[in-house]
């Protein structure tokens, strides 16, 4: 497969699993993973999951705007860049954000994110 | 120095430069740096600064609000998360952007070998 094709399903994935089921994207880290979210860095699968399941919504939904990405060196590893809105129940206007993920290739064939910092887009 | 203080410098340095003398950032990309700029796909250095010296504007200044880093892995490279303003001279509103480098060591500096940049509309 393609890297524009990994990475436009890998962004399918995480954001549908973010939607519905924000505990599962357990998976999709590992102990050496780290998160900054608006500026605060966390460490960890386990303190990432805790950061993103303790968000002040329960519910949302991701819509994404755009994915870009580029092979990130000799290990393997892809960056995804993605630009979207996130919808909260509730508000009237939804929120523009910017995320950028580092995918490393497992070896079982899939991919884990290793970076992943994100960034609301204020007006 | 540590991971924050480089990143800010190298986003410090590498505005200053697009903002001043764009055709000097050739010293920052190398033959295998790849640009994506709104969807479009460059690689190499030459091919790069070719396409950033002929964005249809002749003065710009970026204006940073954000700037985000982590160690990419164990090959010393580093990612920076960027979000700012970039205003055109003779634009009267300033452009919402985003942007990614990936940074790599070099002996004694880094340079970029990933760079991804995305407007971000209203």
């Amino acid at each position: 497969m393609d890297p524009d094709t990994i990475s436009r399903a890998f962004v399918d994935h995480y954001y549908s699993t973010f939607d519905t089921n924000r505990a599962a994207l357990s998976t999709l880290y590992q102990d050496a993973s780290m998160l900054t979210f608006e500026g605060e860095k966390i460490q960890g699968s386990q303190n990432i999951v805790n950061k993103l399941t303790s968000l002040p919504f329960q519910q949302c939904k991701h819509i994404i705007t755009t994915v870009d990405c580029q092979p990130s060196g000799p290990a393997g590893g892809m960056l995804v860049f993605v630009s979207g809105t996130l919808q909260l129940p509730g508000e009237q206007h939804a929120l523009k954000f910017s995320q950028m993920f580092h995918l490393m290739p497992t070896p079982q064939g899939s991919f884990y994110v290793f970076n992943d910092i994100f960034r609301l887009n204020y007006a | 120095m540590d991971p924050d203080t480089v990143a800010k410098a190298f986003v410090d340095h590498y505005y200053s430069t697009f903002d001043t003398n764009r055709a000097t950032l050739a010293t920052l990309y190398q033959d295998t740096s790849m640009l994506t700029f709104e969807g479009q796909k460059i690689l190499g250095s030459a091919n790069i600064v070719a396409k950033l010296t002929t964005l249809p504007f002749q003065q710009c200044k970026h204006m940073i609000t954000t700037v985000d880093c982590q160690p990419s892995g164990p090959s010393g490279g580093m990612l920076v998360f960027v979000s700012g303003n970039l205003q055109i001279s003779g634009e009267q509103h300033a452009l919402k952007f985003s942007q990614m480098f990936h940074l790599m060591p070099t002996l004694s500096s880094f340079y970029v070998l990933n760079d991804i940049f995305r407007l971000n509309y209203a």
